[in-house]
């Protein structure tokens, strides 16, 4: 009968088109798929993660990353309701400690296979690979590495001070100041006036005075540390950096004053790696500024570790999920942590990469060869200023204190660490 | 309803709610809906406020311990303190400087149409506009101290904007720009209701300008003053946009204001317990505002309906 037949053939049919995206998945022939948020969205920031989503796409990906511009702040904040609403991102920059505060509230993706499978484990600094593991397994992934207290040198300033030494230690640092100031560089010190460059200021005086009690201090949290003489000595240095900058900035952003710094018209930055990838996306040449290691009184280098990395969080969508997996993949891959720090300015988390070869700046050889000897004499600590030391509302008490005596010079340093150790209280 | 329905006899109920049904619609829907987003918002917060809600709300009891801990930091104390200093100043100021223009204004002046557009104009500006602009204007490096020092007068200084002490004089000026010409419109609409026979009795009379100023018009011009007041004064217990852009709370925290502190306990600190505790302060510092003049309000209408 030719009724029965159609209608079994059109129940084969439909039973294998059922079938088919079951058996596609099954041979993993499903488009992988990528919805990602971050704060970066311009610049050099974004040229990166722009050219990682290329990369992406290269492999069968679709990659729909929306940026959130401005402070991290701001990207978890849209990240807290797209949680809320049952709805987060595959992946999503977050970094230091809050990937552990937020790993709490919303499930994320057990990377373990995956690292396991790429044998990165080995070859990621242990402190780091800590704080993506929160709870014993691979959570999230580093993508690259700053540090916060690079010094960059400008070659015009050096010529007004008829200076060619590269500081080491802080009062290397403040000699060449007043070389500068006296050589006819109005601002010895450039900067921004916004929180983080006023904690960077602090931060990297106390590490480089004494790495030991800025772990004790601002990693830990320890009282007898809060008060101890090296808190009063770094208040004290930081002093001194927020006289040699210009107090006309305001509240403005760092990147604002860079033709000056380059100009020789202000003389040293302190400043993440990532200055560079802002100096350059400007226009401006490496025979512009130098780059060292921060100031360190031991004279070995200290490195306030930064490192931007990915969570990833639950999702039951078979491409996304697929998606996660390629994107793991790619963010431990040294092609492309070579291919983003090249562009941003930072260095590959990456212990094994090759910074020797062309498209690498001397500035990041000195970074990566700081961090190697700052992990071997346990000189490598979190930086406070960026979210690494401490979750974002101890952070943000702490900052308060810094900001206000950076701007307020009528607060004695033994003041200031006094309210330093009360906020720490405050916000315990 | 039952007087229709006594005074028609001939038409039911219903058709007669059908008929008014489009009425009730517009009337009730959108105040109902506008009421329980306030109410259950504002209790929302109110619960929250009493939780130890941090990234994300959750339930809980810490009782008072958010407000303790909000009352007790810097940031809150700071921010008090420049909300009565720029509340009273910025309220005081705009209300004069909007008078005087609104006095000013009502000479029978040729242009008074323009010249009232223009002062009314900074109103239709959004305050991040105005901050960002005076902003500009204001820093030492960029703006009116540059230009001075560039015309000669290189002892000059104006640099409040990073003056700690003086920076929460920027928002007063900044706000004063914005919105004194709100309160001149007021103060002109109320000049213009002045009883014309009495001032014209006062001119026979023998009343010079200044007396009749100082003893018929602008006493009755208080009730208006109150209005003027009190609306300046939530906008300045409310500023946040304005400080945002102008100074962000800085140099330092010298320049908190509540509104950026509640911000900043929920949005970057991540501490939603909190910065619901310092919502809710904020909220009984507006009461204490409005519920005096709601009171105020009730008296003048029982007299006015017993006088």
């Amino acid at each position: 009968m030719p009724i029965t037949t159609t209608r079994r053939r059109l129940l084969a049919g439909s039973a294998a088109a059922l079938a088919l995206p079951a058996f596609a998945r099954a041979q993993g022939a499903v488009k992988p798929r990528l919805t990602a948020i971050s704060q970066w969205s311009a610049g050099s920031d974004g040229a990166a993660i722009t050219a990682l989503g290329k990369k992406f796409e290269e492999k069968g990906g679709v990659w729909q990353h929306s940026p959130v511009p401005g402070f991290t702040t701001e990207m978890m904040n849209k990240l807290r309701a797209q949680i809320m609403a049952g709805d987060p991102p595959a992946c999503s920059q977050l970094k230091g400690p809050e990937i552990a505060a937020w790993s709490k509230i919303a499930p994320t993706v057990d990377l373990d296979a995956v690292v396991a499978a790429a044998g990165y484990e080995k070859v990621v600094a242990p402190d780091l690979a800590r704080l993506h593991k929160p709870a014993g397994k691979w959570i999230a992934l580093p993508l690259q590495i700053y540090s916060t207290n690079m010094l960059f040198l400008s070659k015009r300033a050096m010529d007004k001070a008829k200076a060619d030494k590269i500081p080491v230690t802080w009062a290397d640092f403040n000699e060449l100041a007043e070389k500068m100031k006296s050589g006819g560089v109005n601002h010895p010190v450039a900067n921004g006036g916004t929180r983080p460059d006023d904690g960077q200021k602090f931060e990297a005086a106390l590490a480089g005075i004494s790495p030991a009690a800025y772990r004790a201090a601002i990693m830990n949290l320890d009282k007898k540390a809060l008060e101890g003489p090296e808190i009063k000595a770094a208040f004290a240095q930081v002093r001194k950096i927020a006289d040699w900058m210009d107090p006309n900035v305001g509240a403005q952003h760092f990147s604002t004053n860079l033709k000056r710094f380059v100009d020789g018209d202000m003389g040293m930055m302190i400043m993440g790696g990532w200055a560079q990838g802002v100096l350059r996306n400007a226009g401006f040449k490496f025979e512009d500024f130098m780059i060292a290691p921060g100031p360190s009184d031991n004279s070995k280098p200290v490195f306030l570790l930064n490192a931007d990395a990915f969570i990833f969080w639950q999702r039951k969508e078979a491409d996304l999920q697929a998606g996660q997996t390629l994107m793991a993949q790619l963010v431990m891959d040294p092609a492309i942590q070579t291919m983003y720090s090249q562009i941003t300015g930072s260095i590959p988390v990456r212990t094994d990469v090759d910074l020797s070869v062309e498209g690498w700046s001397d500035g990041q050889r000195r970074t990566a060869a700081a961090l190697k000897d700052a992990i071997a004499s346990n000189q490598a600590v979190l930086s406070l200023a960026h979210n690494m030391a401490q979750e974002n509302g101890m952070t943000a008490a702490m900052i308060d204190v810094i900001t206000e005596y950076v701007k307020n010079k009528t607060i004695k340093p033994e003041q200031a660490a006094t309210r330093l150790a009360e906020a720490v209280e405050g916000a315990r | 309803m039952t007087n229709a329905v006594l005074t028609r006899p001939g038409r039911p109920a219903a058709t007669e709610l059908v008929r008014r049904l489009p009425e009730y619609l517009m009337i009730w829907v959108p105040l109902l809906l506008s009421a329980a987003h306030l109410v259950s918002f504002s209790l929302w917060t109110l619960w929250i406020s009493f939780t130890p809600s941090t990234l994300v709300p959750v339930s809980g009891w810490v009782g008072l311990r958010n407000y303790t801990a909000v009352a007790a930091s810097r940031n809150w104390q700071i921010a008090f303190d420049n909300l009565l200093l720029f509340g009273s100043a910025f309220v005081l100021l705009s209300a004069a400087t909007g008078l005087i223009l609104a006095i000013l204004l009502d000479q029978r002046i040729r242009g008074e149409n323009v010249l009232r557009s223009i002062f009314l104009y900074p109103l239709a500006v959004s305050f991040v506009v105005t901050g960002t602009v005076w902003s500009w204007l204001l820093n030492p490096g960029l703006g009116i101290q540059k230009l001075v020092h560039d015309l000669g007068w290189t002892s000059f200084k104006f640099d409040w904007l990073i003056d700690r002490d003086m920076a929460i004089w920027t928002i007063v000026i900044a706000a004063i720009w914005q919105s004194s010409g709100f309160a001149m419109a007021l103060f002109l609409a109320g000049l213009r209701s002045v009883d014309a026979d009495i001032i014209k009795a006062a001119q026979i009379d023998g009343a010079g300008p200044a007396r009749m100023y100082r003893r018929i018009i602008l006493p009755s011009l208080w009730p208006i003053t109150i209005t003027v007041v009190v609306i300046q004064l939530q906008f300045a217990i409310s500023t946040f946009d304005l400080v945002r852009a102008l100074t962000n709370g800085g140099p330092g925290i010298a320049t908190q204001l509540p509104a950026l502190v509640v911000y900043d306990l929920m949005f970057q600190r991540s501490l939603l317990g909190r910065g619901a505790a310092a919502a809710v302060l904020m909220l009984l510092i507006l009461l204490a505002v409005l519920l005096p003049y709601a009171a105020w309000r009730y008296v003048q209408r029982r007299r006015a309906a017993h006088g």
